[in-house]
């Protein structure tokens, strides 16, 4: 850990998120690659190899936009020739221009961070720094379904839902009607109502 | 988590798919690519419509898309009959799904429950007309009930029908527009208030005739009361009296009875010929009674009879005139008195007046005397003052002018001489004087003639008085003459109330004679009278007549008895009359009150059909009104329900995950006021916090493309999973690539992380390609499939499955 505290930062929370930190340099097709960072994903995300540039205070030429895109473009370049499916990310940490973002775009996934509340540890100073920082990397992070204050599913079709509400004493015929002209809009509805009234009115009298 | 999988797919001769394809799909992860047109959405909604039974997005582009599901083929003999046949894997209850599709629409086998189908086709599967609508909602996201976000909304929750049909039953609320729904409505009740006003008029006919019929059945029945009838009758049996009310009895009987009147009216008359209406005496009373005034009347005139006489031979000595009367008349009193009243005061006057003519007479002479001594005066004084003193004085005021001095004009002497003031002074003095004398001249003038008057006039009294004066024994005459009327006068008045008592005695006389003779002439034809009437009272069985009665008494009697029968008989007559009326009133008002009841019977019927009719309709359109209600409440539910938080949480998830330098994320609020339809409102807000304005005025267009799919997706997790599907029709037309990457860093997640399987179709091959790499299995057990679509001219759709499997990454040396 000699990075910069953002660097920390995003390093301790990737690896919260199931990222294994990487040790640089490594080596693809015989070639060492070196970054300021590097993780892989695991299990599902086992395909994801995340590169981080210090484009602020880092090494290794993380401050020369070109070089850095020379890096990651022969990175990839080697991945490709060995044959690799390893998805590339780069969080770019630090101000970076736009053009140069864009550049790297063409060759992998590219995030970028300038700046994150962190104290001394690199942990987020508040719920909302986190969230600020999560929001920069967040396709990196699984998603939060928070399943157990998942909504029970409705009873799926709300004109079932309807017809469970009304009262038994309903005219079931006028809503048989009903129900099955509605899916033909609202004129459609009109008629059945005016033909379910037609029925009633000429019905014959019970003797 | 389950692993509920699709399988396999086979679809024969369905929309632009010709010929059987084989879509194996049993991985977790499938890419479908396919040129335009070459059958990527028909495949895709081969599954909406052999696990639903329909196609929502075709549904809504055509309610007819039933008939339009088979192949049409270019060439002649297209195919008639197409299949669907999807296999699929951990499904609780049916795996095998089956939908046969002919030119008349589709029979499908086991489909998926309704809920499970709903959530399908809102959740499961976004097809790109919806991905459509997703983006429209952000061009104008109001919150109207018709802007596309509502639309969205009102699609994706399948809240259309349930809008159809709250507007479609909006009728129900208006009775008027109710009415418009079947012109049934109106006949039925026009016909009802037809019949409501016709039973009313028979229910006002029969009441009026009830009425009448009750008015002429008591009239009925008084007049029969009054023919000794009293056995009341209704209206049960009112004709049974009909026979008892021909016959006519009292008419012979009141014939007899005019008869027998007119015969008792006859012997009435003939017994009143003679009869007196006076009271009826016994001879011999009547003989005593004469008898007894002859006696007083006789007496009275031995009294009265010498002295009276003496008394008229007295008046008639100085009443020669007033003789022819009888004695003692009353006639005679008066006159005589008047008479001798009159000749008395004749002799007072005569006498008083002589008395005061020769007083008057005494008093004019010594009038004319004084007259006579004061005519002289005023001539002496007349004589005293010159004729001419007025000429004089004229004449001395004229020369009055001609005086300037003492110097007299006419003498020319000097007045001063005389020492007796100025001559002007002297001859104004004699002037005055002159002036004076001829005044006082002219008042004694007029003095004299009315002195002279009077004289004249006493003269003339004087000779009248003179001229009617009496001789002294003429007086004594007179005054002799008066006292002899006095006395006679007071004689008279002494006896006067005898002669009044002779005259009633002498009446009484008269009229006691005349009774005594009339009763004995009448004798006779009153006892014939009587014989007559006992025996025609016999005839009438009254019994025996007094006889103390006259014979008017008892003609009265009979009469009256006779009288009584007629006119019982008239009222008899005329309450058979009065019961025969009321007998036909009854028949008439009877017959009336059944028609009317008659025609209630009928109209009541057809009244209560029309009626019960009107009833059940009424409950129809309370039922309407129930569904319609429910309506509101089931929507404001299902909305509630769906925004809430955690979509707007998940959704924040996922839109920033592809867009992480969007400042302004996008999300739902729904108000909290109740309003007629609850809409949730589109917003957006700042990552940092605070509030920003709509999407379509706060993101970009590419960021408004990830909102529209995030949000999809969102839903699609927002509700625990039923159906781990999801199912793409090439939902990234419209994204760089920067997005494409976080979209496909996104769609791995989803799909290695929370297990969804997959299906993606594209169009564009570059993606294909990339997306077949970014997806690729990334552990054991994971796996991609591509499904490649592609049809020749005229040919059959070719679809050629590849499957990828996990395989270990070597590339990574690490140095240390």
């Amino acid at each position: 850990m000699t990075g910069s505290l953002l660097i920390t930062g995003l390093v301790k929370r990737l690896k919260a998120a199931g990222y294994q930190e990487l040790s640089t340099p490594f080596k693809v097709a015989s070639v060492d690659f070196e970054f300021t960072a590097a993780l892989r994903g695991t299990a599902g995300r086992g395909l994801d190899l995340v590169l981080i540039v210090d484009t602020a205070t880092g090494d290794h030429g993380d401050r020369d936009a070109t070089k850095v895109r020379q890096r990651v473009e022969a990175l990839s370049r080697a991945l490709d020739i060995t044959g690799s499916r390893y998805v590339l990310t780069v969080i770019l940490a630090g101000a970076s221009l736009r053009g140069d973002i864009e550049a790297l775009s063409a060759t992998c996934r590219v995030l970028t961070i300038e700046h994150a509340a962190l104290d001394r540890a690199g942990d987020p100073i508040g719920d909302a720094e986190a969230e600020a920082l999560d929001d920069h990397i967040r396709v990196l992070l699984p998603l939060d379904l928070r399943a157990e204050d998942a909504t029970e599913a409705l009873v799926g079709d709300p004109l079932a839902e309807l017809l469970s509400a009304l009262p038994v004493t309903v005219d079931k015929e006028l809503v048989r009607a009903v129900s099955e002209a509605s899916i033909n809009g609202e004129d459609a509805v009109t008629r059945a109502l005016g033909a379910r009234l037609e029925q009633v009115l000429s019905e014959e009298e019970q003797p | 988590m389950n692993d509920i999988l699709l399988r396999h797919l086979e679809v024969t001769n369905f929309r632009s798919i010709k010929g059987t394809i084989q879509a194996p799909l049993d991985a977790k992860m499938v890419l479908v690519h396919g040129e335009n047109g070459a059958g990527k959405t028909s495949l895709l909604s081969a599954i909406e419509l052999v696990l639903t039974g329909r196609v929502i997005s075709l549904q809504r582009a055509d309610p007819q898309y039933m008939s339009q599901l088979l192949h049409r083929s270019s060439a002649q003999g297209a195919a008639d009959h197409g299949s669907i046949r999807l296999q699929t894997e951990g499904m609780p209850g049916e795996n095998n799904f089956f939908a046969d599709i002919n030119q008349a629409g589709v029979q499908t086998r086991a489909t998926l429950t309704d809920s499970a189908a709903s959530f399908f086709s809102e959740r499961c599967y976004l097809p790109q007309s919806l991905l459509g609508q997703l983006l429209q909602i952000y061009q104008d996201s109001d919150s109207a009930p018709d802007s596309p976000l509502s639309r969205f909304v009102t699609e994706l929750l399948g809240l259309d029908r349930l809008d159809a049909i709250e507007t479609g039953l909006a009728p129900v609320a208006d009775l008027r527009n109710l009415r418009k729904t079947t012109e049934l409505y109106g006949q039925v009740e026009f016909e009802k208030s037809q019949l409501e006003r016709s039973l009313a008029e028979h229910r006002r006919t029969r009441d009026a005739a009830q009425k009448a019929l009750d008015v002429a059945l008591s009239e009925l029945n008084t007049a029969r009361s009054a023919l000794g009838l009293s056995d009341a009758v209704s209206e049960a049996n009112f004709e049974g009296v009909s026979t008892e009310l021909q016959a006519n009895p009292e008419e012979a009987v009141l014939s007899d009875f005019h008869d027998r009147r007119r015969r008792l009216e006859a012997i009435a008359r003939e017994a009143n010929r003679d009869a007196d209406a006076g009271t009826q005496q016994d001879e011999t009373s009547l003989a005593a009674a004469h008898r007894r005034a002859s006696e007083r009347l006789r007496v009275w005139k031995q009294q009265f009879e010498e002295p009276l006489q003496s008394l008229r031979t007295r008046i008639a000595h100085v009443l020669p005139d007033v003789d022819a009367a009888p004695l003692g008349s009353r006639e005679y009193q008066r006159v005589a008195l008047a008479s001798l009243r009159e000749r008395k005061k004749q002799a007072g006057d005569r006498s008083g007046r002589a008395a005061q003519d020769a007083k008057r007479q005494a008093d004019i002479n010594d009038e004319l005397l004084a007259a006579r001594k004061n005519l002289q005066t005023i001539d002496d004084e007349i004589a005293r003052i010159a004729a001419n003193s007025g000429a004089l004085g004229a004449i001395l005021a004229e020369l009055t002018s001609f005086i300037s001095n003492d110097t007299c004009p006419v003498c020319d002497r000097n007045f001063g001489e005389l020492d007796n003031g100025s001559l002007s002074d002297h001859v104004n003095h004699k002037v005055r004087d002159l002036s004076g004398s001829a005044e006082r001249l002219l008042g004694l003038t007029r003095n004299r003639s009315s002195q002279q008057e009077q004289i004249d006039r006493l003269e003339r009294e004087s000779a009248e008085i003179q001229s009617r004066a009496l001789t002294q024994k003429d007086i004594i005459d007179l005054d002799r003459q008066a006292g002899a009327l006095d006395e006679l006068i007071s004689d008279l008045e002494r006896v006067g109330p005898a002669m009044d008592d002779g005259e009633a005695l002498a009446a009484d006389e008269t009229a006691a004679r005349r009774s005594l003779s009339g009763y004995q002439s009448r004798n006779l034809a009153r006892t014939a009278a009587m014989a007559t009437l006992a025996e025609f009272a016999s005839n009438l069985n009254q019994t025996a007549l007094d006889p103390l009665q006259t014979t008017q008494q008892v003609v009265v009697q009979l009469l009256t008895f006779i009288d009584e029968r007629i006119s019982a008989q008239n009222l008899r007559i005329a309450a058979r009359s009065r019961a025969r009326d009321a007998l036909g009133q009854a028949r008439v008002e009877f017959a009336r009150r059944k028609d009317a009841d008659d025609r209630f019977t009928a109209e009541q019927t057809t009244f209560r059909s029309a009626d019960n009719a009107l009833k059940r309709a009424a409950r129809v359109r309370a039922d309407a009104q129930t569904i319609k209600n429910q309506v509101e409440s089931v929507r404001s539910r299902i909305i509630g329900k769906e925004f809430n938080d955690r979509l707007n949480r998940l959704w924040r998830d996922l839109f920033v995950r592809l867009a992480p330098n969007e400042p302004y994320v996008p999300a739902f609020r729904v108000p909290t006021e109740s309003t007629h339809r609850l809409q949730p409102k589109l917003i957006t807000t700042h990552r940092a916090g605070g509030a920003g304005g709509t999407p379509g005025a706060m993101l970009s267009a590419g960021n408004l493309n990830t909102a529209a799919l995030t949000l999809f997706i969102a839903l699609h997790l927002t509700v625990s999973d039923q159906l781990p599907w999801l199912i793409l029709d090439d939902p990234v037309q419209s994204m760089d690539d920067v997005h494409i990457a976080h979209f496909a860093a996104l769609l791995r997640t989803l799909s290695k992380q929370h297990r969804r399987q997959i299906i993606i179709a594209v169009h564009d091959r570059q993606l294909f390609e990339y997306l077949k790499l970014e997806l690729g299995p990334a552990f054991e057990g994971d796996s991609l499939r591509t499904l490649e679509l592609s049809r020749g001219l005229g040919a059959d759709t070719l679809c050629l499955p590849d499957r990828r499997s996990f395989r270990h990454e070597t590339a990574l040396r690490f140095v240390a």
